[in-house]
């Protein structure tokens, strides 16, 4: 199930509230559970197995690491089990096919391909009980002793299917106790409301301006340039809608979770954008993989060799194909190159040049990013520079622009943080103005939760004009 | 790197968030009440199609996902207000500038215009015609396509949309690569000098994707011109304006009444003696046209009594011939314009005529011409192709 859906929206959701805030005490979390369960099964009814599996094989993990703490041989031992099973489950479910696809083209030897379907969100929660595992083994956390309550961890539906990757550290405390509010369902609620409307209203509307870019045959250099662009803020629309989605029906539940998305194309360098941008993905490759290699503190090589382990990983993370590797390569080098040799320089220079910089490396980046078929990322490429012959400048610009642009403005503005800003320009000053601003705001955004409903509806419409058999 | 960063811990709401949130659980509830209250309807006429009904609930089909994707279908299909929700996007998108919403252009006169995609089935067309040709024995085979809208009113496309007349050139490519018996019958040129000598007589409707009556005389003066037949004058016909609320298919597609209807006009030739058979349904008529689809959605039926695999056409006011003609919807207003020139016209729709009707126009000695008729929208899309041989 998604979010962004009217089953979720007008079925799913308001019965799982009620239920929630009907039924008292613990049982909350068991109402919960059931919910995310049927959540989870409701798109992969057979996959649901490997996630209870999976969720099983940590917990148990943690309750044997607690009865050996004396024995540190044993702990890790267990540990190493642990992780073996989750990576080996992540390995065979996602990276099968690629890894026969390379063994293929390396060896003569041609294995069959195994053709696994990718489980939905396996990426997600093999990360976070993985986190847990390690958490327990360093101390960290205490191993929890109720099995239902890992699960309703490990499977909550805000956060199971797209992040953010929750840790259990975060949320131990208020797995147990939490406070459930009716502030908390406003400020919750007003969250979500937000990300339905990114997703809806922007994300999924310059997404197919970006699919009309790449399907058409002919484009100018600008407009190719404009395709790139239209994905990224479709990307980013896409990804931080569902993260506050998440945040917020977390909220609206008495749970707090990481912000995941900060203004990322309102960076101003690449490092600054890689603090802003799946901030809970980063700092799990930080804390999980970079920081147990060493970090930076065994000499430049190994230090260059940890930070291209971490980003090779990273961009394998996003997907079983080569192009998220490049793309993980990618901003590892500049990263470094950025660090080592122009950071410094940069800072020097007009912000406005420091932002026109790093969006172009980001939006390069993921143009990268987003072709999986090499093929056609060289095509579109050449199309970038002129390769092919094609103009710099064609009408279709101001096709795309005309068809698009009250989307692609307020895209661009959401990107930065102007509303905030504005707000605060606000503050202190007139308090009539500032009441009126924002009531007219909430009566707008209602209005805009309508339309996004009737885009979600539109979506469904399905004439069948010319064939009735 | 930095620390995470927490959400904001529990702040007091503020009234205007109060005000959203209340104001969006308040529709929410209610279209969960709507939706159970609903009467369920089991046909859309909008869309044309069944409405889905709901899932069975079974071992087999949890496990294979039917059942939640059933379930979606089911949500989807009767949702409340579905028909008011798209004209209120189709609206939003309109007043955001948009000339293109859902595959259609909004035309610089108002009317609506289908986007022509690039074909992707074009050589099985060009096989199936052929083969129709090669299987005829004694009759002469002709091909017509007619371009659509989109080709002959380009000039009315929106600013900067960049139509390549794409459509003409797969046209030429088909009758370039055709069997060589098959007579191919340029269409275009003629409907382009009537676009553009009588801009204000439609020759397609304005919110559906057929050709209007007149439309389709243009394409009866390509097929005299090429066939030489003689060309009986639209003088001779009673011209009459039978429907003023028509909303067709491409209005369907987006549900605003901002785009107005169209009238539909009709030619009655007042020599006719017609007896038509319907061979399904073994009605037989008087007339090419049926009234009664006019007090429905689908008025465009109106023209040769909607669908049939085949219907025969004998006109006792005409002496002799016979023409056999494949075809698509667009015929089906062309058609009366022929009816003066023949003595007996079979119609098939080899979307339900089984077998070819090669086999049976070899049968029928009479039948001296045969014409092959589609329009360049819907062919790519046409399930009937299949059975043209």
């Amino acid at each position: 199930m998604v979010f962004s859906s009217l089953s979720f929206l007008v079925f799913f959701l308001p019965v799982f509230l009620i239920l929630y805030y009907l039924i008292p005490g613990r049982a909350k979390n068991f109402v919960l559970l059931i919910f995310s369960l049927v959540f989870y099964a409701w798109g992969e009814p057979v996959y649901i197995l490997l996630m209870l599996l999976s969720s099983f094989v940590d917990y148990c993990d943690g309750i044997l690491q607690e009865k050996y703490s004396g024995e540190p041989g044993k702990k890790k031992l267990f540990l190493i089990i642990a992780l073996a099973i989750n990576l080996s489950l992540l390995a065979y479910f996602k990276y099968a096919d690629f890894a026969v696809g390379i063994w293929n083209s390396l060896t003569p030897l041609d294995v069959e391909f195994p053709h696994v379907a990718l489980p939905v969100g396996i990426s997600f929660y093999t990360f976070q009980t993985i986190s847990y595992s390690i958490d327990v083994y360093r101390g960290k956390i205490k191993a929890e002793h109720n099995y239902f309550d890992y699960l309703t961890y490990v499977s909550m539906f805000p956060q199971l299917i797209a992040g953010p990757i929750v840790r259990f550290s975060v949320v131990q405390k208020e797995l147990h106790t939490r406070t459930i509010n009716e502030d908390g369902f406003v400020n919750g609620m007003k969250r979500f409301i937000i990300g339905i409307l990114r997703k809806v209203l922007i994300a999924n509307q310059i997404g197919s301006l970006f699919d009309a870019i790449r399907t058409a045959g002919d484009i100018s250099v600008v407009t190719a340039w404009l395709g790139l662009l239209c994905f990224t803020l479709q990307l980013y629309f896409d990804f931080s809608a569902y993260s506050d989605m998440a945040i917020g029906l977390g909220q609206m539940l008495g749970f707090h979770f990481p912000e995941n998305f900060v203004y990322p194309l309102s960076a101003v360098t690449l490092t600054d954008f890689w603090r802003r941008w799946h901030i809970s993905l980063s700092t799990w490759f930080r804390d999980y993989v970079y920081i147990p290699l060493g970090g930076n503190r065994n000499g430049r090589v190994k230090h260059l060799r940890n930070v291209f382990v971490v980003w090779f990983l990273t961009g394998l993370w996003h997907g079983a194909s080569w192009n998220f590797v490049m793309w993980g390569l990618y901003h590892g080098t500049l990263l470094t190159l950025e660090k080592f040799i122009w950071g410094k320089k940069l800072e020097k220079l007009p912000v406005f040049i420091q932002h026109l910089y790093t969006i172009i490396i980001v939006i390069f980046g993921f143009g990268i990013f987003t072709f999986d078929d090499l093929g056609e990322m060289g095509r579109y490429f050449a199309k970038l520079v002129g390769i092919p012959g094609n103009a710099f400048f064609g009408k279709e610009f101001l096709w795309y622009t005309g068809n698009y642009l009250p989307f692609l403005v307020a895209a661009v503005i959401l990107s930065f943080p102007v509303y905030p800003g504005f707000l605060k320009m606000l503050e202190g000053r007139n308090n009539l103005i500032k009441k009126t601003v924002k009531g007219i705001g909430a009566f707008a955004m209602a209005g805009l939760f309508l339309l996004a409903m009737a885009s979600l509806v539109r979506d469904t419409y399905n004439p069948f004009l010319y064939f009735r058999f | 790197m930095e620390k995470d960063v927490q959400t904001e811990k529990l702040n007091k709401a503020e009234s205007s968030d109060r005000v959203l949130v209340y104001l969006v659980s308040i529709l929410l509830l209610g279209f969960v009440i709507a939706f159970i209250a609903a009467d369920k309807k089991s046909f859309s006429e909008n869309e044309n199609r069944y409405l889905a009904k709901v899932p069975e609930f079974s071992w087999e089909n949890i496990k294979s996902g039917a059942f939640t994707s059933g379930i979606e279908n089911y949500f989807a299909d009767h949702f409340p207000m579905r028909d008011a929700f798209l004209s209120f996007m189709t609206e939003a998108e309109r007043l955001s500038g948009r000339k293109e919403i859902n595959g259609v252009y909004i035309a610089r006169d108002g009317s609506l215009i289908e986007v022509y995609d690039v074909p992707k089935n074009t050589e099985k067309q060009i096989r199936q015609f052929s083969k129709l040709a090669e299987n005829v024995s004694d009759a002469r085979c002709m091909l017509m396509l007619v371009p659509t809208a989109v080709e002959v009113y380009s000039e009315r496309l929106p600013e900067n949309s960049g139509y390549d007349h794409k459509q003409k050139q797969v046209i030429e490519h088909i009758y370039d690569s055709v069997n060589e018996d098959l007579l191919t019958i340029d269409a275009v040129d003629l409907l382009d000098k009537a676009g553009d000598g009588m801009p204000d007589e439609r020759l397609f409707y304005r919110t559906d994707h057929h050709w209007t009556m007149p439309g389709a005389y243009e394409g009866y003066r390509a097929f005299c011109r090429e066939a030489g037949i003689t060309q009986i004058p639209l003088s001779d016909y009673k011209r009459s304006v039978v429907s003023l609320d028509f909303k067709g298919t491409i209005y369907s597609k987006l549900n605003d009444p901002y785009f107005g209807s169209d009238e539909i006009i009709s030619f009655e030739h007042p020599d006719w003696k017609l007896e038509i058979e319907y061979s399904d349904t073994s009605e037989l008529t008087d007339t090419p046209y049926n009234s009664e689809y006019l007090k429905q959605k689908d008025q465009y039926s109106y023209f040769l009594n909607n669908i049939h695999p085949l219907i025969t056409i004998t006109n006792n006011d005409v002496d002799s011939g016979a023409l056999a003609i494949v075809k698509d919807s667009y015929a089906n207003s062309m058609i009366p314009f022929l009816i003066e020139n023949y003595h007996t016209i079979y119609v098939f729709d080899t979307r339900y005529y089984k077998g070819g009707p090669s086999k049976f126009i070899n049968e029928h000695e009479d039948i001296s011409d045969v014409l092959i008729l589609y329009n360049m929208n819907t062919i790519d899309n046409d399930t009937g192709i299949g059975g043209i041989y």
